[in-house]
């Protein structure tokens, strides 16, 4: 055994049992006094929307505690809701998503999936706060935002927590337990006046039924979403 | 030679084999409806465009094909590029998920309403309006907005409530097949977007109410807003599938719902979309079908 190897090896031993660590020590796991939204045996207390353009067939498998979503048939995803609506609340859940896989969280969801939305998407816009079927009115960011490459570890579980309150929401982001933003609505911008909705897991279409429609392609229609601790705190 | 013409008239007539309905009848509370022909057509049609290697022969882009980048589909020109292998692996499970459809025929004539069931009308039959958009919530008129926030159950009790009205039977909502046979209007192929975006009040972050009846261009037979504004109750029980079966379920959970309301996307306002109740109540009505009288 050349010193060099032996170098080599303790260093590789070192970054496994860093590696491991980290993989361990970045996700801090549902806070205290939050109630599970996912009860880690199935998928009781959520059902796919039937009217979501992303697709209305797509199947949720669950597995040693880790909620699976995937597409069926080809290119057809769809949205999981919670069958109960929530105003006020934080939200927290872990996520592992497949490279390249469009997906997203809705919150304050309508059956049909018009929602505020954290864009999740590696490489891409995870964390952004966006409008699904729903326009933001000038969301003001208050304070630092942070980068999120700079928290989001790519092929690990990572944790999401949002606070979302008041009918003109103020919402912020924490990933990996770092505060990535904070922004302040002027308005509710729910759809016909609503205040609340449904808490909504995004699997993103990737074809349409046929060519004549736009032939578009959005990804590979063999990736899935992976979530976990699914909790949520509701502010009264 | 006269008589036996008006005779072979007589028989046809008596059998229903005769056209001899108006193309197109209005009735006691405003509601006009369109004739539609007996008919055949392909549900359930399922091919999935998926994404080609590019050509190596093909010229660069130019800046006018910009509009078309991003489409990765079969014959539709660059999207993200795959290694061989996922190309190989894409165009395998597209054709395997594929599936050709089955024939529909439709039998019988029938009216439907050429606009969805507005708030005018509803409230002319049922003397309340369970709307989301109306008063300040819409910037014109909204008794020409179609009614929305009506579950199955209500819309069976419009038909109910018509019926008497002018004491008939003929009124009731479409079957699935009438819906998609009239929405098709004779189309084989699924309507491209371009089509969608000006028919159908629908569109990605595009509206964020209903709007008023027939704002958009019609259909090939002159029925508006069978795709957007409102998604559309009908008769059948859902399936829990993509698309209908060839015979519909005789009981279920929830009812089909067809078209796409106004926060519907390209994606889905179109014939083919099967989907269910209960939709997101501000976009959730309906029109209604009239039977031929015999």
């Amino acid at each position: 055994m050349n010193q060099r190897w032996k170098l080599g090896a303790i260093a590789a031993a070192a970054l496994a049992t860093l590696a491991s660590s980290v993989a361990t020590a970045q996700v801090e796991g549902i806070p205290q006094g939050f109630t599970r939204l996912f009860n880690g045996r199935n998928a009781d207390g959520w059902h796919w929307s039937r009217t979501v353009h992303h697709g209305t067939t797509a199947v949720a498998k669950v597995s040693d505690g880790v909620l699976t979503l995937e597409p069926y048939p080809y290119g057809q995803g769809g949205l999981l809701l919670t069958d109960k609506s929530y105003k006020d609340f934080e939200l927290y859940l872990e996520a592992l998503p497949d490279p390249a896989f469009n997906s997203g969280i809705f919150l304050r969801s309508t059956e049909g999936g018009s929602a505020y939305q954290i864009e999740l998407v590696r490489p891409g816009n995870t964390g952004a706060l966006l409008g699904e079927q729903l326009r933001i009115t000038q969301p003001k960011y208050v304070g630092e935002r942070v980068d999120v490459n700079t928290v989001w570890k790519d092929g690990e579980w990572n944790s999401m927590r949002v606070r979302m309150v008041g009918e003109a929401p103020r919402i912020t982001l924490w990933i990996n337990g770092t505060k990535m933003w904070e922004v302040e609505t002027p308005k509710n911008d729910q759809i016909g006046g609503f205040y609340g909705g449904m808490i909504g897991l995004q699997l993103h279409w990737t074809a349409t039924y046929t060519p004549g429609a736009g032939g578009f392609s959005m990804g590979l229609p063999w990736l899935v979403q992976r979530f976990r601790n699914i909790a949520i705190k509701e502010i009264k | 030679m006269r008589r036996s013409a008006v005779t072979l008239v007589t028989l046809l007539a008596a059998a229903g084999a005769l056209p001899a309905q108006e193309p197109a009848v209005t009735n006691s509370v405003g509601m006009e409806l369109v004739l539609i022909q007996p008919g055949s057509m392909v549900v359930g049609r399922f091919q999935p465009p998926y994404p080609v290697p590019p050509d190596p022969n093909a010229a660069p882009p130019s800046p006018a094909a910009g509009a078309a980048a991003g489409r990765g589909g079969r014959g539709g020109g660059r999207g993200p590029s795959y290694t061989p292998e996922q190309y190989a692996r894409l165009e395998a499970m597209a054709k395997a998920a594929s599936a050709p459809g089955f024939s529909v025929t439709l039998p019988r004539a029938f009216y439907i309403g050429k606009y969805e069931v507005t708030q005018a009308q509803w409230k002319a039959v049922m003397k309340t309006n369970p709307s989301i958009f109306q008063g300040d919530r819409v910037t014109d008129d909204a008794d020409r907005h179609p009614v929305d926030n009506v579950t199955w159950e209500d819309a069976q009790t419009f038909v109910r409530r018509l019926n008497a009205l002018e004491k008939t039977s003929v009124y009731r909502l479409p079957t699935e097949f009438e819906w998609e046979y009239a929405a098709r209007a004779g189309e084989e192929a699924d309507t491209p977007w371009t089509v969608i975006r000006e028919r159908a009040v629908a569109g990605y972050n595009s509206f964020f109410s209903t709007q008023v009846v027939g704002s958009r261009k019609p259909n090939a037979w002159g029925l508006y807003d069978m795709q957007g504004n409102v998604w559309e109750w009908v008769q059948d029980y859902y399936n829990e599938k993509l698309f209908a079966d060839p015979t519909p379920p005789r009981s279920g959970k929830v009812r089909v719902l067809k078209g796409g309301g106004f926060a519907a996307d390209v994606k889905n306002a179109i014939p083919a979309t099967h989907a269910a109740g209960p939709g997101s109540k501000f976009d959730v009505g309906f029109r209604i079908v009239r039977d031929l009288k015999r």
